[in-house]
């Protein structure tokens, strides 16, 4: 497929208006933000460069990657599938990998393919690409760029920052999501690994904490 | 984007030293009403002992022994546990395991367990130290049948604290992958590598502690724990509980503060079974 027409599919699945309700997680930074771990843009960007060098985001490209493979050579991601959801730590992250997993098969159905059970999110994604002749890095890319820009959106609301902090959050994460996608196009499951031990106990104390605009 | 630079992932020498081995292989059973050893193996620098009851109890504490003394590169302990149907074994180690200086290869620490009908096995090993250029791989694949029960820690200590012994650099990779009744139903890779201190200080990582714990249960209404562990473990960490399984984790400055959370919330999860009494403050 073209270049062009690759591009603008990932434009589609991952841009903020396709409906896979990312908007309402914040994956577990919105109890960092309340115990003031993250702050200003500085501790923003420190925070989600961590989770794209070692943390579930990484963890998440080499899945997109390895189901990316498995579609390729005409497999359904069921095995990949499930390390995904296994490797879910917490209830609100296993939440947000089955429900936005979900809800982009079923709005990716708009672009034709074989139907599939429900995958979880990066899953389901790599599935999708590989099925629609879109290659493996430029996926890892949208993905870790939605992923990123999800986090930061939530952030501008919560810390608060204003756009232009976001933005230039953003801005400064690009070296970062190209050198972890082009790691993450030639990876294996053996690359598998994360470090954001504090990341998880947010989301587990998300559970509980008082207030909160998020689901997770 | 860490500045790795002292902490080379390929050190120039590599000298070819004798190395540790330890197998131990072991199967418990239920006779009369009791956890009884039903074979055992162990060879090279790994040994089990079995603590003479007190009281008749169902369970039965198995406590493995490292007897040389801390694991360095190349060095492989390797376990197998079997808890055969209705079976209740609880499995902790002597000592702490101590991972030393390598010349480059990993320490490997390899552990099966399977667990049988109606049959539960606590995992409970004492912290593992990794101390400065210590390189740990390390991996926990269980089996679990549909109606068995596990109960795991594993807690590392990132050099000690107490003796000034920080650790700079180093490799620690502990993967887990468990499953029930055939399906992987939780899976984790805990991977710290390069410049160790570095990363230990970063607030998405460990914010600066230098221990920490990942506690699993995987059982019948692990929900019905999830609020009293959750204050056993009070601000140093979190635990939640979905499909069958409560899951926590926890960081804290040193062991002893750690221990005095993880005690507790580890007496809870035994479910009215004795701690062994090297996990007892």
């Amino acid at each position: 497929m073209t270049d062009q027409r690759s591009l603008l599919r990932l434009m589609s699945w991952l841009s903020p208006a396709f409906p896979v309700g990312a908007f309402a997680y914040s994956h577990g930074i919105e109890r960092a933000i309340h115990d003031g771990l993250i702050r200003d843009r500085a501790t923003l960007a420190d925070w989600i460069r961590d989770l794209l060098e070692a943390g579930s985001a990484w963890n998440d490209a080499v899945l997109l990657a390895e189901s990316w493979r498995d579609a390729a050579v005409g497999g359904d991601g069921a095995a990949v599938a499930e390390l995904a959801l296994a490797m879910a730590t917490t209830r609100e992250r296993h939440m947000e990998t089955t429900l936005q997993g979900a809800a982009f098969g079923e709005a990716a159905a708009a672009w034709g393919g074989d139907s599939n059970s429900p995958l979880p999110y990066p899953v389901a994604v790599g599935v999708m690409a590989a099925r629609q002749s879109v290659a493996l890095e430029p996926a890892v890319i949208a993905y870790l760029h939605a992923f990123a820009s999800n986090l930061i959106q939530a952030a501008v609301r919560l810390v608060p920052l204003g756009q232009r902090d976001g933005v230039a959050v953003l801005a400064g994460l690009e070296s970062t999501i190209l050198e972890r996608a082009g790691r993450a196009a030639s990876s294996t499951l053996d690359d598998l690994g994360s470090a954001a031990f504090r990341s998880d106990i947010m989301s587990m104390q998300h559970e509980t904490q008082y207030s909160r605009v998020f689901r997770s | 984007m860490y500045a790795d630079i002292l902490c080379s992932e390929t050190p120039a020498t590599k000298l070819r030293m004798q190395r540790a081995e330890g197998l131990v292989r072991v199967a418990l059973h239920r006779k009369a009403g009791a956890t009884r050893v039903r074979e055992l193996l162990q060879s090279g620098c790994t040994k089990l002992r079995l603590p003479t009851k007190l009281v008749s109890q169902a369970s039965q504490e198995a406590i493995l022994i490292n007897t040389a003394g801390g694991l360095t590169g190349g060095d492989r302990i390797e376990t197998e546990i079997l808890a055969v149907n209705g079976s209740d074994a609880i499995v902790t180690t002597q000592a702490c395991e101590r991972i030393y200086r390598s010349t480059g290869d990993m320490a490997t620490v390899a552990t099966r367990l399977t667990v049988e009908e109606n049959a539960r096995l606590a995992w409970l090993p004492q912290e593992t130290i990794l101390f400065n250029e210590g390189r740990l791989a390390r991996t926990l694949d269980v089996q679990l049948h549909a109606n068995a029960e596990l109960l795991a820690v594993e807690a590392v200590l990132f050099g000690r604290k107490a003796m000034n012994e920080a650790v700079r650099c180093g490799s620690f990779h502990d993967r887990w992958r468990i499953r029930r009744d055939g399906k992987l139903v939780f899976a984790d890779d805990v991977r710290l590598e390069g410049n160790i201190a570095e990363k230990l200080a970063r607030p998405c990582f460990f914010g600066n502690q230098m221990a920490m714990a990942t506690l699993l249960l995987i059982g019948d209404d692990t929900e019905q724990l999830l609020q009293p562990v959750r204050e056993a473990i009070d601000d140093l960490g979190g635990a939640t509980a979905f499909e069958g399984k409560l899951v926590a984790r926890m960081t804290a400055p040193d062991s002893l503060v750690l221990r005095r959370h993880l005690e507790p919330a580890l007496a809870i999860l035994m479910r009215g079974r004795t701690l062994p009494k090297v996990w007892q403050i």
